[in-house]
């Protein structure tokens, strides 16, 4: 009776595991090195083209709404302003999960996604007699372009910001400024899945590709990622304003301050990280060639993203706020992310070494 | 008797192993050593985009904290004074960050003026300043800094124009070279006299702790100013002055060694190519000129703790391993590497001195490939600026550890000092001066041989 018991229980457990995956039960055998091609076209194809995709399709959104607000300039036409904006941003942030290729090649990151925001430069340019085109968005320095100035605009210091308080001149730079990540957000696009078409040199990685000659180089870009969107959460975006003290916090250096949306931008982070691992929807992520070969590591990898991303429910006040008094909390949030990477650069960096050998 | 023939035996043994005991240091013979370690200890394995972006082992502590602040600091972004964070960005200047310049932490764009822009211009009117130094050119110092906060005009623009250049081989096989002219475009203002210019695209930054560790006598050792072994290639030292000791020192940095620590290079970066301000740079690059007006000389812009965070986060960035070091093709292009005298110039082995704070960068036996000397490299390559000893035909042998993962780290690879090469093949083929015998030896070998040698340099 016991035996039963166990074997159903470790039946239930593999079924359970990674996403309830039917092939990874023993049985089906499926060769790894086809599964291997299966978690690079579902990454691709799923994860990647599927969430610059939607990152086009809320830049759109975004430009919409912010023409509506230009139009009718209402506190209700703000708020649609601001829920794009924020919709948009938690699809980048999850992005950033795997940021290697055109993103980072072809600089669309700090194209779109530079911080801090350069107030005086703002003010100079908001002053001029600049036709503010997009063009001209695009000529300027990169602290002008981008989320953050949008950000600036739509929601003021603190959030306070009412549609009335727009001026036409912020107005005008809001629409070339939402044009130009537009932009931005096709371009990247189309750098996998149009003309640029880096989705086909990741699927063939190992087989005719001219960017990865061997899957394990693919593989190891898409966990370098990983683990530098979970060091550049815990240890540079959250930890330099936490300081090493109440006295030395400074909600100066916080990104998206006037949204508020820093603790959001960071879980987001991780959860795009954990889009690659665990995959989304049917598609099959890491996790599928982890569990088949190591379940305790694949245990403590999903264990190790989902207390992570828990952890971050934790700090409830805007970021800009917590590292004053939820330092426990957000300790708490950076242990954790410092336990994850250190698993994603060390045993799971290793695994892909060990165990992905074309 | 016996006892004598013992006692003599004896003696003898002992005579052996006093003098063995005196016997001068070797080095270890190569058995036991891992030649994909071109870092020694300040290795990492790594192969993808991020492969010049980890840090040497063994940080803890403090060093720990420094490397991953000025990690930070590396990437950020700065914005134009008063700002409540990271201001001071200008007026005038050729990008906003680090990173923008030194993608990955490796080399950039060969573009001038744009947010991707990876390359710069120096400029000279031919004369040396107080310090032994390029003289700058009135108005604009010794930089051209291309891109201006909003309102002010850059300094001027840069048109760059390639000219294919055919290159034919012995046995028949082609290639083509593009030679770049810079225009200097929308200055302004007006340049009276002549002037010489430089352009120079931003190099990989990984490693630079080690070279700094070399010991200076070993870098002048392998001078060979009077070709006393009659192979071509002479190589000197470049002593430049530094700003934060007042003193003239080994140049090592930079690609004609006119910065001697990672602190200098660091500092003058910041001040020239973002126009950012410190302890070791405080004066702005514009200073006395239009745009600098109403910028207050009296504060600096960076944190001393950034500049040093910066320095040391450079200083402790880990060498790539060498990746498929037991492939025949890859053996081969190495024995063929020596045997024409690419290593001449491209030192492949030498050893660092003692550095008691950071384990990794002592006594390690590396891999650079470079020699740290100038050297005449012909007129295809000559831009005709002086940089302290370092004349308009010389430049640095660029270390080659990591040149085989620039498609990796870089999207579009690009070598040479302004990027001109589009490929390794172009690189080598641009090699002059002292480098002509080489360069010939190359042209003369067989395709297979070629490749094979290029085979190897991408395992580096």
């Amino acid at each position: 009776m016991k035996r039963i018991l166990y074997t159903t229980m470790a039946v239930a457990v593999l079924f359970a595991a990674c996403n309830k995956k039917k092939d990874t039960t023993p049985g089906t055998e499926v060769p790894f090195t086809e599964m291997e091609q299966t978690v690079l076209n579902d990454f691709t194809n799923k994860v990647a083209i599927s969430g610059y995709s939607d990152l086009k399709n809320k830049a759109d959104a975004l430009y919409t709404t912010l023409n509506t607000l230009n139009t009718s300039t209402t506190d209700d036409n703000l708020n649609a302003a601001r829920a794009a904006w924020k919709d948009l941003r938690t699809t980048w942030e999850q992005c950033e999960g795997f940021l290697f290729g055109p993103v980072e090649d072809n600089d669309y990151d700090p194209n779109m996604d530079t911080w801090p925001t350069d107030y005086h430069q703002m003010d100079s340019l908001l002053a001029s007699g600049n036709g503010l085109t997009q063009s001209d968005i695009q000529a300027a320095t990169l602290s002008l372009r981008g989320f953050h100035p949008v950000e600036y605009i739509i929601f003021g210091v603190g959030g306070s910001r009412t549609a009335a308080e727009i001026t036409a001149r912020q107005k005008q730079y809001m629409i070339s400024l939402a044009a130009d990540v537009q932009n931005t957000c096709h371009a990247l696009y189309d750098s996998w899945a149009g003309a640029g078409n880096f989705a086909q040199k990741v699927t063939t990685a190992g087989n005719g590709s001219d960017k990865y000659a061997h899957k394990q180089e693919v593989y190891l870009a898409m966990i370098g990622a990983m683990t530098d969107i979970c060091g550049e959460v815990g240890e540079g975006k959250m930890k330099e304003p936490f300081g090493t003290s109440v006295a030395t916090a400074d909600s100066n250096i916080v990104e998206s301050p006037y949204s508020g949306n820093s603790t959001l931008d960071f879980k987001n982070n991780i959860i795009g990280l954990k889009n690659v691992y665990m995959g989304i929807g049917d598609g099959k992520g890491l996790c599928y060639l982890v569990a088949s070969k190591n379940k305790d590591l694949d245990n403590r990898i999903q264990n190790q993203i989902n207390t992570a991303i828990a952890a971050f429910d934790n700090i409830t006040l805007p970021y800009g706020q917590a590292i004053y008094t939820q330092r426990t909390q957000v300790q708490h949030t950076m242990d954790a992310l410092e336990a994850l990477k250190g698993t994603l650069e060390g045993d799971l960096t290793t695994f892909a070494k060990q165990y992905i050998t074309d | 008797m016996v006892r004598k023939k013992n006692l003599l035996a004896v003696g003898i043994a002992c005579f052996i192993t006093v003098f063995s005991m005196c016997r001068k240091a070797q080095p270890f013979n190569d058995t036991g050593y891992d030649s994909r370690l071109s870092g020694g200890q300040a290795t990492v394995f790594d192969a993808s985009s991020k492969a010049f972006t980890h840090m040497i082992a063994g940080l803890v502590g403090t060093d720990l904290n420094a490397h991953e602040r000025g990690d930070v600091a590396f990437e950020q972004t700065f914005v134009s004074a008063p700002a409540p964070v990271f201001g001071g960005l200008g007026p005038v200047f050729n990008n906003v960050s680090c990173i923008s310049c030194h993608h990955n932490d490796g080399k950039g764009t060969p573009t001038a003026g744009t947010v991707t822009s990876s390359l710069l211009l120096r400029i000279t009117n031919g004369l040396t300043d107080e310090h032994g130094g390029p003289a700058g050119v009135d108005g604009y110092g010794g930089q051209v800094q291309d891109v201006a906060l909003f309102g002010i005009q850059p300094e001027a623009h840069w048109d760059i124009v390639y000219a294919e250049v055919p290159v034919t081989y012995p046995d028949g096989s082609t290639a083509s070279l593009r030679k770049p002219t810079y225009n200097m475009q929308n200055a302004y203002k007006a340049i009276s006299g002549g002037y010489f210019i430089s352009p120079r695209l931003a190099p990989p930054v990984f490693g630079l702790g080690l070279l700094e560790n070399i010991p200076e006598g070993t870098i002048a050792s392998f001078a060979d100013e009077a070709d006393k072994d009659g192979d071509g290639i002479r190589g000197h030292v470049n002593y430049v002055y530094n700003p934060q000791t007042k003193q003239t020192e080994i140049g090592r940095f930079g690609l004609k060694a006119n910065t001697p620590t990672i602190m200098v290079q660091v500092a003058t970066a910041y001040q020239q190519d973002m126009g950012v301000t410190s302890m070791v740079r405080p004066q702005e690059a514009s200073w006395g000129q239009a745009q600098c007006a109403g910028i207050s000389g009296d504060n600096y812009d960076l944190p001393d703790s950034t500049l040093r965070a910066v320095a040391f986060y450079v200083k402790t960035l880990a060498v790539p391993a060498r990746r498929d070091v037991e492939d025949a093709e890859v053996k081969r292009g190495e024995a063929l590497f020596t045997q024409i005298n690419c290593s001449g110039c491209h030192r492949t082995t030498v050893q660092t001195g003692m550095d008691v704070n950071v384990p990794a960068l002592s006594n390690q036996r590396i891999h650079p490939y470079t020699d740290l000397l100038v050297h005449d490299m012909g007129d295809g390559l000559a831009d005709g600026y002086t940089d302290f000893l370092a004349n308009g035909r010389e430049w640095r042998t660029t270390p080659l550890w990591g040149i085989g993962l620039f498609e990796k780290t870089n999207g579009t690879p690009y070598y040479l000092h302004d990027g001109r090469a589009r490929s390794i093949e172009e690189a080598i083929l641009w090699h002059g001066g002292e480098a002509t015998n080489t360069k010939n030896k190359f042209m003369q070998l067989n395709k297979t041989d070629r490749n094979a040698v290029i085979r190897f340099l991408r395992s580096l």
